[in-house]
């Protein structure tokens, strides 16, 4: 079993304690599914839903979409695309930095350039 | 550092915290009656795209590159607010072609305390507008750079900037720590403008709201003033953000009206007695759009009516999420 039902299930929980829109019934309206689904999948009693479902779901209950993801065992279809334009570049890019500390990731994002203003 | 992620700008300062970052976007409204009454704030119908300036450079002029930073679409006469997300305390300045959104005075390259012309996170969730008055801001309405509506042009004469200026300088380490030291937990701080060389838009005063810019709490030496990040957000209208990205830009909102007769919420912020600063002086003969077009003899704001306020959300009370979203966010 995954750790994606659980987690999904301990967040939204926590948000229920403040605010009961946050009931499994309610959750599951508001991202287009049945609650009987997404009660099985919190009890990982389901694989976890599709990408699209996934992503609702995370900015639902407030979460980073590719971290749900990863926990799902996938990888957002925009990533994969980017890979495939350039498989032979960033395929190296992700090896090389597979071990690196996330400080030292950080380095390597883009940043937005500022200029003479 | 500034990242732009999911049409976010994250500004990251790792070398000062781990958790030195704050996050900066761009939501899109409605555009509040320029009325003469006074609004509660207006809901977020989702973020407006943002673009690294520099993937479209082979469509902009050597002005707009020299600039850097990032470029998003607004229509004529369309609205936004500010939005910040950040646990670590942030003094972060928003200017509107150059000019201090908050005191209505030219950039500069520094914090000022006195009047106050940033505004202090996390203690400010938002911002809506032009602070005119304590408490009250006039929202910001986009109008085409060149046709005299903007504030740059009304205060300092030239239409030569436009977009938006934003600055981030975070705390101190040492300060920070020593702040987070007395709380027991840190979450208690709790038209054919394809052409380049068109001038693009510029943010001008719309109509009046309720919000209050937060006196900062801090001594003005908490401030990190030798590490900041600052951005410069060209704003081009929707014909030119086509002919630059290819990308369509975002529907228009519906109108103040059409939304208030839904019933869907309004928006007050709650922050105990916090202080607010007063409005700026050099604001004060500045003209809004409809006040400086009927004077022109123009109408560039349509749907302009009245509306009726049902429901009004208080944010911010017992701990709740800062949310401001509705239909289409």
């Amino acid at each position: 079993m995954t750790q994606f039902g659980p987690a999904i299930r301990e967040r939204r929980e926590r948000l229920r304690r403040d605010d009961r829109r946050y009931s499994v019934r309610q959750v599951a309206t508001r991202i287009g599914i049945e609650p009987a689904y997404l009660s099985k999948i919190e009890r990982g009693e389901v694989a976890p839903p599709s990408e699209a479902t996934t992503v609702r779901l995370a900015k639902e209950l407030d979460q980073d979409p590719d971290v749900l993801l990863a926990m799902a065992g996938k990888v957002s279809g925009d990533l994969q695309e980017i890979i495939r334009k350039r498989p032979k570049l960033f395929a190296e890019l992700i090896r090389q930095l597979k071990e690196a500390p996330d400080h030292a990731v950080l380095r390597v994002v883009r940043e937005v350039r500022d200029g003479d203003w | 550092m500034i990242v732009l992620e999911h049409d976010r700008l994250e500004f990251r300062f790792p070398e000062i915290h781990r958790e030195a970052s704050c996050s900066i976007e761009f939501q899109r409204t409605l555009r509040i009656p320029d009325d003469g009454r006074e609004y509660p704030l207006p809901p977020g119908l989702g973020r407006f795209p943002l673009r690294h300036l520099d993937d479209h450079a082979e469509h902009l002029s050597a002005a707009w590159q020299r600039r850097g930073g990032v470029i998003g679409p607004m229509h004529q006469a369309e609205a936004l607010w500010i939005n910040f997300d950040s646990s670590y305390p942030f003094a972060v300045k928003v200017a509107t072609g150059k000019v201090c959104a908050i005191t209505g005075n030219a950039w500069t390259d520094h914090l000022n305390r006195d009047p106050q012309d940033y505004a202090a996170l996390p203690e400010q969730p938002w911002l809506d507008g032009y602070c005119v008055e304590k408490g009250l801001v006039r929202q910001f309405v986009a109008m085409p750079l060149g046709a005299g509506y903007t504030v740059e042009e009304q205060l300092y004469g030239a239409a030569e900037h436009g977009g938006l200026q934003i600055v981030a300088y975070p705390m101190k380490r040492e300060r920070y720590e020593a702040l987070a030291a007395r709380h027991a937990s840190i979450a208690e701080l709790a038209e054919t403008y394809a052409m380049p060389q068109s001038p693009g838009m510029g943010l001008a005063p719309g109509g009046r709201m309720k919000q209050d810019i937060y006196a900062d709490p801090h001594d003005f030496d908490a401030w990190d003033q030798r590490r900041c990040s600052r951005c410069f957000v060209t704003l081009v209208n929707s014909l030119q953000w086509l002919a630059i990205t290819g990308e369509h830009p975002p529907t228009r909102p519906p109108s103040a009206r059409t939304y208030a007769e839904t019933g869907l919420p309004w928006f007050d912020h709650y922050a105990g007695d916090a202080e607010a600063v007063a409005g700026a002086d050099r604001f004060k003969g500045v003209a809004s759009v409809v006040q400086l077009a009927k004077q022109q003899g123009e109408a560039p704001l349509p749907e302009n009516q009245s509306a009726e306020i049902a429901s009004i959300v208080v944010v911010g009370q017992d701990g709740t999420r800062l949310v401001r979203e509705s239909w289409g966010a």
